[in-house]
């Protein structure tokens, strides 16, 4: 009956690196405790990362599958947890459950063009499945990517988005900040409207957006304005959650849950769903 | 007498008690495991172990917090951890340099116990959570209680205050889920038997034949209950007028009117939603990671990081919790998420009615 397991039991992981990424993110890289892999996972799959004793939240992995031996987490300082997690040492002790929820559909994409969208801190989940994509770089057609900021300061995983995925076969990566510093030389605006000036033909392409609540919105306005179908939009939700499998209730909306049957659903399938996002 | 192809006389799956003897049987289980079942407490009832059979409440109106009380605690812990220099090496431990953290698995073998008394919509908001916490990765906490549990229901022969189960299919009279179910005519109990488990809680007392004119007994009486329930929830199409309705001005009513005080979720049989936070003892050596009751009609249910919450107004949570009930439940388990118990409506302090609601909905 599986009685004996008690799924809620985080597994013993160690913080291995952190990178300060912007003022207030940083990317914890994490490792098994006793050296092993922690689990295996799928880009956008989520994890419940544990500080004690201070709690556990739901987070995205960062990291793509492909590069084995460790796990991400990009993580913003908002609140007790993640502030908690901000201020840890590496070689402190965490624990970490999972892999949760269902992961991007990174097999229906094979052949395809990918658009991915993101704003701010957001960029995390979807940094599994591009650099899932790039070391799979055959296997996918053009891969674009708008992402937009705050400021030039709060771009999260700058190196990736500066230097190595621009360097990438048929990679193109657009930035767009909110507000410019005087250094900055590139766009300046909101990442819906950054994103109709760029115009990028909805043909052959699978879109995958992710940012806060307010973007998303705007971005999926924008995609159906361009001709985007819904069945070709895919995004990642996110709800606090206090257990990952489906028990605790904080993640429904209508009869699904987030940490199931998502995190990743198609705009198709949003749009069956009570309007609460 | 008993007609030989009468399904009592074919199973032997009931026998007959005098009233008068119930005490004895109660205290006869007792001997053998412990016993939950209700028990006066004020003008009220709850459910506790009983320490005397004379405790036990035969004819009550239903618990202030439902059986589900039992099965899934209001307060748990999860595990403990310690962080201690010298803690025994036990395999438990992990052991880092200067920092040592154990972790102590709480889900503990549970031991076996009988939950007496208990009504047919509380013993059917164990099929509702069965749904909830013992499909893909099962709580050990739930399903093991659950196991451990005998089950030994009791009919409702008369309605009590504010249900409305029939309209549930959930009651008055309970259709399965118990090892033995009792029905209380004039002066003697039927039991029924629903379980080997339940068979075998027969042999420790002394029974007398069931009759088939005692089976006909409980069905007069479980209609005459049926017909005099105090309340009535339409069914028909309710979900469908869920589906059409999310913008009825209902739902404006009971913003007006709702408090977000969190009493109906908190007295529901079948809400589960529960909190989970750390605790740090005062030494600051060793803590829990407990889990408690939570409530989707609490202001801060929803409320993500930043401070964006999916379901910040009343309304939005008042009828979140209706449309999860009633609606969504139905999608996913195939199966009512309400089951007609009514302590919702009694708790109220404002007298929110969740059948008004779907009675405005259809038009009546």
């Amino acid at each position: 009956m599986g009685c004996k397991q008690n799924p809620l039991l985080p597994g013993k992981a160690i913080v291995a690196e952190i990178r300060q990424e912007t003022p207030d993110v940083k990317t914890l890289r994490v490792v098994a405790a006793d050296g092993g892999e922690l689990f295996d996972y799928q880009p956008g799959q989520c994890a419940m990362v544990s500080l004690f004793p201070v709690g556990e939240a739901l987070f995205s992995i960062t990291s793509s599958p492909t590069r084995q031996g460790f796990l991400e987490f990009s993580i913003k300082n908002t609140g007790m947890l993640t502030r908690a997690l901000h201020e840890i040492e590496p070689g402190a002790f965490i624990g970490v459950r999972g892999p949760y929820g269902k992961g991007f559909p990174y097999d229906l994409m094979k052949g395809k063009d990918l658009l991915f969208i993101g704003g701010g801190i957001a960029l995390a989940p979807l940094r599994s499945l591009i650099n899932y994509c790039l070391d799979n770089r055959h296997e996918y057609g053009k891969i674009e990517i708008i992402y937009g900021a705050r400021s030039a300061a709060d771009l999260v995983q700058r190196v990736e988005l500066l230097e190595n995925w621009p360097k990438c076969t048929d990679t193109h990566v657009y930035l767009t900040v909110d507000a410019a510093s005087p250094d900055w030389t590139g766009n300046v605006g909101f990442v819906p409207a950054f994103l109709e000036q760029l115009n990028p033909s909805p043909a052959g392409k699978i879109t995958i957006t992710c940012g806060p609540p307010v973007m998303i919105k705007f971005v999926l306005q924008s995609l159906a304005k361009m001709n985007y179908q819904p069945e070709n939009i895919f995004t990642t939700l996110e709800m606090k959650m206090k257990c990952g499998i489906g028990k605790c209730g904080r993640c429904n909306i209508g009869d699904k849950y987030v940490c199931k049957d998502g995190p990743v659903f198609s705009l198709a399938q949003l749009q069956q769903l009570p309007p609460e996002f | 007498m008993l007609q030989e192809d009468h399904p009592l006389v074919k199973s032997a799956g009931a026998v007959s008690l005098p009233a008068a003897e119930l005490n004895e049987f109660v205290a006869a289980l007792m001997q053998k495991y412990p016993v939950v079942a209700p028990i006066p407490k004020g003008r009220e009832y709850v459910f506790a172990q009983l320490e005397d059979a004379a405790q036990l409440a035969k004819d009550y109106q239903p618990t202030i917090l439902p059986a589900k009380k039992v099965l899934q605690q209001p307060l748990e812990t999860i595990f403990s951890f310690v962080r201690q220099e010298a803690f025994a090496e036990d395999g438990k431990c992990t052991s880092l340099g200067e920092e040592k953290i154990c972790f102590v698995d709480n889900g503990a073998a549970v031991q076996k116990r009988i939950l007496f008394g208990v009504r047919p919509c509380d013993v059917n908001s164990f099929n509702v959570l069965d749904e909830v916490f013992c499909k893909d990765l099962p709580d050990p906490f739930y399903c093991r209680s659950r196991h451990e549990t005998l089950i030994v229901a009791q009919n409702c022969v008369k309605p009590c205050r504010s249900g409305f189960c029939y309209y549930q299919q959930t009651g008055p009279g309970l259709q399965r889920g118990y090892d033995l179910l009792l029905t209380e005519l004039n002066d003697v109990y039927l039991l029924e038997v629903g379980s080997e488990a339940g068979r075998e809680l027969l042999a420790l007392h002394p029974f007398g034949a069931a009759s088939s004119e005692m089976s006909l007994a409980k069905d007069e009486l479980l209609a005459a209950a049926s017909r005099r329930l105090p309340k009535h929830i339409l069914t028909r199409n309710l979900a469908e007028l869920l589906e059409e309705n999310v913008d009825h001005p209902v739902w404006d009513d009971l913003q007006r009117r709702c408090l977000g005080c969190g009493t109906c979720t908190m007295v529901c049989p079948t809400c589960f939603c529960y909190n989970v936070y750390d605790k740090l003892d005062l030494g600051l050596e060793s803590g829990v990671r407990q889990r408690e009751w939570d409530s989707c009609k609490l202001m801060e249910f929803s409320q993500v990081a930043l401070g964006h919450n999916f379901r910040k107004g009343r309304q939005a949570r008042a009828q979140w919790r209706i449309y999860h009930k009633l609606l969504y439940q139905q999608r996913q388990f195939g199966k009512t998420g309400c089951v007609g118990c009514g302590r919702c409506i009694y708790s109220c302090m404002v007298d929110i009615d969740l059948t008004d609601v779907a009675g405005t909905l259809g038009g009546e």
